[in-house]
């Protein structure tokens, strides 16, 4: 795919011929791609629209387009969590974060920044809450804001003020997306929000008048939107002249009209229009629609790979482990104590962002989130398999083996006839369980912009604002995956009939029944 | 004394100094003996005497340290072939270590099939003749867990039997058998018997004992102090160990 863009980026190249001057490309163009980390959970900056999630837009999206064109060279999107997106520009999984990013000192102590639009903070709250015109009317209020960004150290800052003065400090919520911020004062949980205006345009028709902006502080730091970049060479100063070009050819006023941000759009949030508790019809068409089921059938494909994996390699761990101690022992011990240990979040976050910058091998584009969570996932459920393997093997009398060993079997013709038949038997039900409980865990790959369900149902609540209704969709998909498995596992177990008396029984009875049919001498000695 | 022969190779089993340590533990202390072909064998002896040990070694899920193991003429060692050695000596447990998850036919079938590679249709044949033997043909398509004791050891008899084994091992086959079960398996062990089908039997059962053995083996902390037929064995033994456990089984077993 990357590389039949790069040979229409040639061929649009050759047609324009000498017109298009190539302009010097800056080294963050790596193999003539123009990679951008973004989080689409931005609207109108950066966001899905519409069902298809490879479908980005937003300003920073048709800017990124534009720098692309005006390089020559083909454009690719990393999407990503917020938190993700300045790790992955130093491991060098792409060479731009365009991704509503405020300009501010803090980040441009690590990176290159290049200012691109104006913005302004804002303070919303309800309908009915009038206007106030300093923080300090804010003081004992509680205020939501996304967490990764800069708006809780801020907060922070005015809070001590307010102590100073002998006022108490407004309480901070932070939450992991722009669209959860917005939910909690929607639902009532939180009184205000700290936002950017800019979003504030964009959700204006579908927050439904409910909420408007109270208070429009003037916070250095907070009134630019920046491009990042790793610091190299000429890098910053290339950026910002493709900026300037943009800008005089008239390009990026048009972007900022397109999108209703910039300096035209500084208004107050508008009309009210009803909007119903629960969407059926959202519910319904979400319940129904590719994006989910391609998301479902993710979460099943990662969930199945993972624990494929590790059955795999716990087996032999499990084995090595219930034999006399060796060498293995201690290296084995640690291996299921580290991977037990540590939060699956973390192993997530470890592997995606800080193997390349030891490997940068792992930067490249075939180390996908699938490989990444399935490698994580796979380690991390095999050190819990290794402790239900050992329980079931532990559980198989060792008569077993030495009746095995007594007729003369192999040591591997006993696991596989004897043993494992029977340990399968113990391990089944935990294994399922922990099966199920895998299925859930898939979600956390959403941070590292895996599409699995989770993903895409944030990825269209922070478009529509309909959470409740893609949240059931989500739901109705989690609960069919677990009770098609949880019945799997009944059904399974039923084939255990050895293990009991009745179950034994009613298998005999059936035999007996199918001996006529089944015909031929039953005592040919 | 026999330690001094050389085997006897046209014994079933011939024994020579043979040791066995468990750690530093010296589990068997220079056992030499002979049992010819078809021969019923008891050995008896307190808890600990090594007797479990020493049938154990037979078929080497112990292997001896030290000493000669001669069986059907052939000495034994680290260079036999375990499938082959099995073959020649099938065992019975105590527990009759059956696979719960097969039927009474597939335990009898899965050792030929995967050892002796047999065909489906002979082996299952062989297993439903010997099933037929032991005297549980009609219970072939049900499970362990559906048989009592006694009919679980004819499993485990049979299963031993579809190997055409020359010496049968049998560990304490009497300690989870009632009075009618225990006649029982002597009428099958007599019957291997007369089919030239060595037996060896570890027990506390003083009456089975008496009644089967060709001979007895009396041992004590890993040594053969007594070996003798039931009636002098029984009535007149040589050793004060001896006196002394007879003595102890009459009054407690």
């Amino acid at each position: 795919m990357r590389r039949l863009s790069q040979i229409l980026a040639l061929i649009a190249l050759c047609l324009t011929g000498e017109k298009a001057q190539a302009q010097e490309r800056p080294s963050f163009i790596e193999g003539g791609v123009l990679r951008v980390c973004t989080n689409p959970t931005l609207p109108p900056m950066t966001f899905v629209n519409g069902a298809d999630l490879s479908a980005l837009d937003g300003f920073d999206i048709a800017l990124a387009r534009a720098l692309g064109a005006y390089w020559q060279v083909p454009v690719e999107f990393e999407t990503m969590d917020f938190t993700g997106l300045f790790p992955s520009l130093s491991a060098g999984r792409c060479g731009l974060v365009m991704s509503g990013v405020l300009k501010q000192t803090s980040r441009e102590r690590l990176f290159d920044a290049v200012a691109y639009l104006e913005t302004s903070p804002v303070i919303v709250a309800p309908e009915k809450i009038a206007p106030v015109n300093s923080f300090d009317a804010l003081a004992g209020q509680s205020l939501a804001v996304e967490s990764g960004t800069s708006y809780a150290a801020r907060i922070e800052e005015i809070n001590q003020e307010l102590a100073a003065r002998g006022k108490p400090p407004i309480a901070l919520q932070q939450y992991p997306s722009e669209d959860q911020v917005v939910q909690q004062v929607l639902v009532g949980r939180v009184q205000n929000f700290l936002s950017q205006d800019v979003e504030l345009f964009y959700r204006e028709a579908q927050l439904g008048g409910k909420l408007h902006v109270i208070y429009s502080p003037h916070l250095p730091g907070y009134s630019e939107f920046a491009l990042y970049l790793r610091r190299a060479g000429q890098d910053r100063a290339l950026l910002a002249s493709a900026l300037d070009t943009l800008r005089q050819k008239g390009d990026i006023a048009a972007l900022e009209k397109k999108w209703n941000v910039g300096s035209a759009a500084r208004k107050a949030l508008g009309v009210a229009t009803q909007r119903p508790r629960f969407n059926t019809t959202t519910f319904f068409s979400a319940l129904f629609s590719m994006a989910f089921l391609k998301g479902a059938g993710m979460t099943l494909a990662i969930a199945l790979a993972s624990h494929a994996t590790a059955i795999v390699l716990s087996i032999p761990i499990a084995l090595k482990l219930n034999a006399p101690r060796s060498l293995w022992h201690p290296f084995l011990r640690a291996y299921v104590a580290v991977f037990r240990g540590a939060p699956t979040l973390l192993q997530l976050l470890f592997i995606w962002n800080a193997l390349p910058q030891f490997f940068p091998i792992f930067r490249e584009s075939w180390f996908s989130p699938f490989l990444a969570t399935w490698i994580c996932l796979s380690i991390n459920e095999s050190a819990y398999q290794v402790e239900i393997n050992r329980a079931a093997l532990s559980a198989i009398d060792p008569g077993q083996l030495a009746g095995g060993q007594a007729l003369g079997m192999s040591q591997a013709q006993i696991y596989r006839h004897v043993i494992f038949p029977q340990a399968l038997r113990v391990a089944l039900p935990p294994t399922i369980n922990e099966f199920i409980s895998l299925l859930k865990t898939t979600s956390l790959a959403s941070v590292i912009s895996l599409q699995e369900l989770l993903f895409i149902t944030q990825v269209q609540v922070a478009r529509s604002f309909e959470f409740t209704e893609y949240y059931a969709a989500a739901l109705v998909y989690y609960l069919a995956m677990v009770f098609a498995f949880l019945h799997l596992q009944k059904r399974i177990e039923t084939r255990f009939v050895w293990a009991s008396r009745d179950g034994a029984a009613r298998e005999a009875g059936k035999s007996v029944r199918a001996l006529p049919e089944a015909g031929g001498p039953r005592h040919a000695a | 004394m026999l330690h001094n022969l050389p085997p006897n190779p046209d014994c079933a089993l011939s024994l020579r100094k043979m040791s066995k340590f468990y750690g530093e533990f010296l589990a068997l202390d220079r056992i030499s003996l002979d049992i010819g072909h078809g021969e019923k064998i008891v050995v008896l002896g307190p808890s600990g005497s090594g007797k479990s040990t020493l049938i154990r070694t037979l078929n080497r899920i112990e292997p001896h340290d030290s000493g000669v193991l001669m069986i059907d003429g052939e000495i034994i060692d680290d260079k036999t072939s375990l499938p082959l050695l099995r073959g020649a000596v099938g065992m019975v447990f105590q527990n009759y270590n059956l696979f719960p998850h097969l039927t009474v036919l597939q335990n009898c079938m899965l050792a030929p099939r995967l050892v002796r590679k047999a065909h489906y249709d002979a082996t299952d044949s062989l297993a439903r003749h010997y099933l037929e033997q032991v005297g549980i043909a009609e219970q072939a398509d049900k499970y362990p867990i559906q048989l009592s004791g006694g009919q679980q050891q004819r499993v485990a008899i049979a299963r031993a039997l579809c190997m055409a084994p020359d010496i049968i091992l049998f560990d304490e086959p009497t300690a989870a058998l009632d009075p009618e079960a225990i006649k029982g398996v002597i009428g099958i062990i007599d019957a291997l018997s007369e089919r030239r089908i060595t037996t060896i039997c570890v027990t506390h059962e003083m009456g089975f004992a008496r009644h089967i053995a060709d001979r007895v083996v009396f041992m004590d902390k890993g040594t053969i102090l007594e070996v003798a037929p039931p009636e002098s064995f029984f009535s007149n033994p040589q050793t004060e160990r001896a006196r002394h456990f007879l003595n102890q089984m009459i009054h407690h077993g």
